[in-house]
């Protein structure tokens, strides 16, 4: 996927180096551009502790989709205590329409690198995991060339650093299915065991791999960190917006002009993200679904809405995976939704019976809307359904699941009634509508 | 250390082995610091490490779970356990959640039992699977339907007869008086009909009839108890009385039962017409099950004329049971009443029933009055005496009928019928004699109590019918004269009915109690029969000494709920039209009281008892999903009017419907049975299999809606590393897995093939086999019994051969030695060859001594 330039006041610190040549395969040349040296002064100069207070006043949040704050994450996993302490970068991108990760760990893995060995180094972790989908096999072989250059570098290794201290860093291949995002299954996958979420608390941080207080950022997350380390936390929260500064990549697809991905400061409202680095949509705009298959869709009246957690959260969408879809007049929401809720029933655990049977019957009823089959109770069952799957919901996909539907009714209610009243599709998508309510 | 070794060696070795026994047996849990929350606004004290949810059940709070398993930490995937924490605004699920000095949590809000009514509901939207049938749940006495259908498939009919007999005495009477209630109910109804219920069981008890002019004895349903030496009396032989009394001799007390008619029977025998009920060869036939078991009849002995309650317990009659029934017909309390031609309906059938034409009823004119079984009766009866016309006016709407499934008969014998239409005179001549009978219209009303529309006369409609004679069929209430003088305690209530509990029928008066149609009012057969049944396990405890209080519970218990959850409809079953009876012909019958319906033939029987669907879940009484399901009022409590509007069908009340899944039942294992269509997923199988056992032999397969807890491949539990240890089955919050039911059979050891290996007893997954003092078996290698359950199946007869020739040897070296062997040491099976003149036993010869030999049987 191609890397779209923004404007030249958008800063550029997870991209940077990948313009520059043999950056991603040669540690000279991403050393030439500035990698590694953040590791090397935090070792000579900072403690782990300076390193977590330097990250927590740069405001750093997760990148994950989350948005917790990062420093936070680590305080509590160095306060917790224990001898044996993980840190698992998250390069797993369960969006399967999400390449951020992947450029990220394609074009630099030196930055992902250097902020595992950061972060690992701040909560005093010896052993660091990079779980990357076993299909990036470029990424991950790439990630495995920096390691051992890395460790023949001494950045890693028995001494690392000459900090006295060990620290290794291995990148695990990971194959499964969108709930692989969520960190506690993440966890489980990587112990081999039953790849379910577990409740939260208590968090990775205080029981996470094996037992052991873990750091679980992203990629994404952890990339940052060495230019905060380099050049200064107030540097980075100088970025963005004030609650949450920084850049964060985006990725834009379906009906826009220059579909791509770019880094983009958080705070920046979609309108200019789409409108500026996207060139616009090629039809008429009708909704961006942002944050991936849990996102939400946003209409055209939200497209002011700043890229943030707060803000997108409010809209009824989430940053989630970074991607946002553009959608024109031929896309039919009621039928994009419910089929956004049969996937992600599809890539459901089981666990649960909200998320295993729950989000089924929400796409059996968003379906029931497509083919003209729905009572007229149906949206309010939806509604209810939808908040009491929220109410108990175990882990992020399960609380995420019900959004396509509920952005749908909330911001295309006319396009829903016009299904379930008038057994019309605006759109001209849902064609056997027509047929089914005459047969009904 | 150094220090204490010498002085243990000094110790006796008891005081040894009391400290290793000591020091391995199991650790008292250690008591962690202790910290108050509140729960429920109770402040609770919990303990470090402890979850919300053990401290709720360490104090009783009631969190309801299906997933948690108080062997390993909370799972967290039923969601049933979600509690509200102050201070959060998610519901945390209080099984994965430590308990925190100070939470502030709430276990039952709205919000909450809305989270969890929602979770039943999804659940119960891919359960496809059932509770209690429905049919078993609406019959009165609540008779094991699907079990006496699936004997009668499996053509075991005696058997069929046995089970029905568990709570109803009498298969052939009710097989042709019950109204059936519980076939409006049935499931088979949602594929195209109900399943002949009534038929089907009328046809087993009549084998058992059959049988029983063979020279058999009628099947006894439990085994007899031994003599109780408490004397019981039974006051009437109606099917109340009766019932009552064959319970109570299976209970082992010796009972009476008093009937004021020459012979016993009540409204069976003078009540029902012949044509419905054969005197001979059905009732006498089925009550003679009662006096083989000892109950002794004393007929011509009528309560209040002959006999007071206070002369039998004067008698030595530790409990008492009136059970006389109702046989004073209500009056109508219109002007003419009491003209000559007005009769009373029973008054009329009992004569007729006897066989003896009711005088001066040929040719006349008849109104029958009434909508009950007992009109009916009457009217059909009528034609059969030869009444030139027989007309019956009912004031309600046919469909509110009790007996509206006899209407089409009795018109097809020639009878006419008038609905919607009450009396409000009769008309006389000059010598008070009936003429007529004028009636109004009737309109449906505002629906009453029972559900039907209160008729309300029409204004200005009034008719009149010209007949000879009336018979009133509207309804009787018990005579309660005998209470005044010699039955004092026992009384009337306010529906003029014996003041008697409904759960202890205990009366006023101790040891006395009232049971059948004089407590409940005229009712059906079937009712009766239950009321006597549940009346004599009441008796019961009263004559075991039990308090009747402390009973009720389990009296109440004992009987199922009149709920049942709603699931998902049958879609997939083949449709298969009910076998119906065939009845004689219309103007043959009319003229006959031979009983009108021709009996199934056996390959009818087995095939209509096949069409049940077996709709009833083995698991019922510790289901903890039903259990929930009651709680949270996910059940079924109203019916909605089938398609032909004469019954009701079951309707889906959940909100949630939709695609479920239909899984095969595996039952390819030994002794687990598993049905994965009453799984819901909650994974205690998996866990405990895994973490307990260690054997792993299920787990979550495939993801989202279709994930399911079962075995690799779904392949059968033989083929997993079980062990049959029957854990999972004891988990299971549901029916999906269950040990399975197993024919009872009796095993006999053969000691002369036994080869005293011990596999027996460490492989038995319900240490069921062990020592005791009938049988020994020693083995001196107990300490390690390293089972390899896999090298058994290799096993063969070599081993037995193997262990001959063993004992061959070990006897020849002891002869070689010679010591004398005694006999029993000698296995039976040895060969005589091999025993030798030396081995001739002698008194006092020396034991032989250890070393070798692996063990020895004693049988005593």
């Amino acid at each position: 996927m191609a890397i779209l330039q923004g404007p030249a006041s958008w800063p550029s610190i997870l991209l940077a180096r990948a313009s520059v040549a043999g950056a991603a395969t040669d540690i000279e040349a991403a050393e030439g551009a500035g990698a590694w040296t953040a590791w090397r002064q935090a070792a000579a100069s900072l403690t782990p502790e300076q390193v977590i207070r330097l990250v927590s006043t740069s405001g750093l949040r997760g990148r994950g989709g989350s948005g917790h704050p990062t420093g936070a994450k680590w305080q509590a996993c160095a306060a917790w205590p224990s001898a044996i302490r993980y840190v698992v970068a998250n390069g797993f991108e369960a969006d399967p329409g999400a390449q951020l990760d992947r450029t990220l760990m394609e074009t630099d893995p030196h930055a992902v690198l250097e902020g595992v060995v950061l972060a690992a180094y701040a909560v005093r972790a010896t052993t660091a995991i990079i779980a990357v989908n076993s299909r990036y096999t470029t990424a991950i072989e790439r990630l495995r060339a920096a390691i051992t250059a890395a460790e023949s570098k001494g950045y890693l290794g028995a001494n690392a650093m000459s900090t006295g201290s060990e620290l290794w860093v291995e990148v695990r291949e990971l194959a499964g299915s969108f709930v692989l995002g969520e960190e506690t299954v993440l966890l489980r996958a990587l112990e081999d065991r039953r790849a379910q979420p577990d409740q939260r608390p208590p968090y990775p941080t205080e029981l996470g791999l094996w037992g052991e207080p873990t750091v679980v950022n992203n990629v994404e997350t952890l990339a940052a960190v060495p230019w905060i380390v380099a050049n200064g936390s107030s540097a980075y929260a100088a970025i963005g917006a004030h609650a949450a500064p920084g850049t964060t990549l985006i990725q834009l697809s379906g009906a826009i002009r220059n579909p791509g991905i770019v880094e983009v400061p958080l705070g920046t409202t979609l309108r200019e993200v789409l409108d500026g680095v996207g060139g616009g949509p090629t039809g008429t705009f009708k909704a961006a679904l942002v944050g991936g298959p849990s996102g939400g869709f946003l209409p055209v009246e939200a497209l002011d809405t700043p890229l943030g957690f707060g803000e997108l959260s409010a809209a009824g969408a989430i940053l989630g995976s970074g991607t946002v879809v553009v959608a024109d007049q031929t896309t039919c929401l009621v039928d994009l939704s419910a089929l956004l809720t049969r996937y992600l029933n599809d890539e459901a655990c089981g666990k649960t019976i909200p998320c295993r049977i729950g989000t089924r019957r929400l796409a059996e009823l968003g379906q029931g809307f497509c083919t003209g089959r729905s009572r007229p109770s149906d949206a309010a069952l939806v509604a209810s359904l939808s908040a009491d799957i929220q109410d108990a919901a175990l882990c992020g996909l399960e609380r995420t699941a019900v959004n396509p539907l509920l952005t749908g009714m909330r911001y295309f209610g006319q396009e829903f009634a016009d299904h379930i009243d008038r057994g019309s599709c605006p759109a001209g998508v849902c064609q056997p509508i027509r047929v089914a309510s005459v047969a009904h | 250390m150094t220090d204490t070794l010498p002085a243990r060696r000094a110790e006796p070795i008891d005081a040894i082995a009391e400290q290793l026994l000591t020091t391995q047996s199991p650790q008292r849990p250690q008591l962690t610091p202790a910290f108050d929350l509140q729960i429920d606004g109770r402040t609770l004290v919990g303990r470090v490490g402890q979850t919300i949810l053990e401290v709720c059940r360490d104090n009783g709070v009631e969190v309801p779970t299906l997933c948690y398993e108080p062997k390993l930490p909370g799972f967290g995937a039923c969601r049933m356990c979600v509690v509200e924490v102050e201070g959060e605004d998610s519901p945390p699920i209080s099984c994965s959640r430590d308990a925190q000095p100070g939470m502030v949590v709430q276990t039952q809000t709205p919000r909450l039992r809305q989270v969890r009514k929602t979770n039943l509901e999804l659940i119960f939207s891919d359960h496809n699977a059932y509770c209690l049938p429905p049919c078993q749940n609406k019959c009165p006495s609540h008779i094991d339907i699907p079990g006496f259908l699936k004997a009668n498939t499996e053509g075991s009919f005696i058997e069929s007869a046995r089970i029905f007999k568990r709570t109803i005495p009498f298969p052939s009477i009710l097989g042709r008086v019950c109204p059936a209630p519980c076939e409006e109910h049935c499931r088979r109804d949602e594929v195209e009909e109900a399943i002949a219920i009534r038929d089907t069981h009328r046809y087993a008890g009549d084998q058992v009839l059959k049988a029983q002019a063979a020279g058999m004895k009628a099947p006894v349903p439990f085994e007899v108890q031994p003599a109780s030496g408490k004397r019981a009396a039974v006051i009437g032989s109606g099917p109340a009385g009766m019932a009552a009394a064959y319970y109570l001799a299976i209970a082992g007390h010796e009972v009476t039962v008093f009937e004021r008619d020459p012979a016993p029977g009540g409204m069976l025998r003078y009540g029902i017409p012949q044509y419905r009920l054969p005197k001979v060869e059905v009732l006498e036939a089925e009550y003679q099950g009662a006096w083989d078991l000892g109950v002794k009849l004393v007929s011509n002995a009528e309560l209040g004329r002959d006999f007071t309650v206070s002369d039998l317990q004067n008698q030595g009659f530790d409990a008492v049971c009136v059970a006389i029934g109702c046989y004073d017909t209500n009056k109508l309390g219109i002007p003419g009443e009491d003209a000559e031609g007005v009769l009373e309906g029973l008054e009329y059938l009992r004569i007729a029933t006897l066989g003896l034409p009711y005088p001066g009823h040929e040719g006349t004119r008849v109104v029958v009055v009434g909508g009950g079984f007992t009109s009916m009766d009457c009217s059909r009866t009528s034609i059969r005496q030869g009444a030139k016309e027989v007309t019956l006016v009912y004031r309600r709407d046919m469909k509110d009928m009790p007996a509206a499934n006899e209407v089409h008969e009795m018109i097809e014998e020639g009878a006419r019928a008038i609905f919607q239409a009450a009396p409000t005179r009769v008309a006389t001549d000059a010598n008070n004699k009936v003429v007529g009978m004028e009636f109004q219209r009737m309109v449906a009303g505002a629906p009453d109590a029972s559900g039907r529309r209160r008729p309300e006369p029409l204004a200005g409609s009034e008719f009149i019918i010209e007949c000879d004679r009336v018979l009133l069929a509207i309804g009787q209430g018990p005579d309660l004269r005998w209470t005044a003088r010699g039955s004092e305690g026992v009384g009337a209530n306010k529906q003029r009915r014996l003041a008697a509990d409904a759960v202890t029928f205990s009366t006023g008066r101790p040891g006395v109690f009232g049971t059948g149609d004089v407590r409940t009012g005229a009712a059906t057969v079937v009712q009766a029969v239950a009321e006597g049944r549940r009346a004599a396990y009441a008796m019961d405890a009263y004559l075991k000494g039990m308090d009747l209080e402390a009973i009720r519970t389990r009296q109440t218990l004992a009987e199922p709920q009149p709920e049942f959850l709603s699931i998902v409809p049958y879609t997939s079953e083949v449709k298969e039209p009910r076998l119906r009876l065939k009845a004689m012909p219309a103007e043959v019958r009319n003229k006959s009281y031979i009983e009108y319906e021709m009996p199934y033939t056996q390959q009818e029987a087995m095939a209509e008892s096949g069409r049940c669907l077996q709709c009833t879940c083995e698991a019922i009484g510790y289901c903890d999903l039903r259990r929930q399901g009651i709680e949270y009022g996910t059940t079924l409590k109203t019916l909605e009017p089938s398609r032909t509007g004469t019954s009701f069908r079951s309707v889906s009340e959940n909100r949630f419907t939709g695609t479920n899944h239909d899984y095969i039942r595996d039952d390819s294992h030994a002794f687990i049975l598993r049905e994965p269509s009453r799984c819901i997923d909650c994974g205690r199988c998996a866990n405990v299999c895994k973490e307990v056992v260690g054997a792993a032999c299920y787990d979550f397969m495939r993801t989202g809606f279709d994930t399911l807890v079962t075995t690799p491949l779904d392949m059968s539990l033989n083929t997993t590393p079980c062990v049959s240890c029957g854990r999972c089955a004891e988990t299971c919050p549901t029916g999906a897995l269950m040990p399975k039911p197993r024919v009872l059979e009796k095993f006999q050891v053969d000691e002369s093939r036994c080869i005293l290996c011990g596999i027996c007893v460490d492989a038995c997954p319900y240490d069921a086999l062990r020592h005791g003092p009938d049988f020994e078996l020693a083995h001196d290698s107990r300490q390690e019994p390293a089972i390899d359950l896999l090298a058994i199946s290799a096993m063969d007869r070599d081993t037995e051969m193997t262990y001959v020739r063993r004992e061959r040897d070990w006897l020849t070296r002891a002869q070689a030695d010679g010591r004398g062997i005694p006999a029993e040491r000698l296995l039976p099976m040895l060969p005589a060859g091999a025993i030798g003149a030396p081995a001739r036993p002698t008194n006092g010869e020396s034991r032989p001594q250890g070393g070798g030999h692996s063990g020895h049987l004693h049988a005593k």
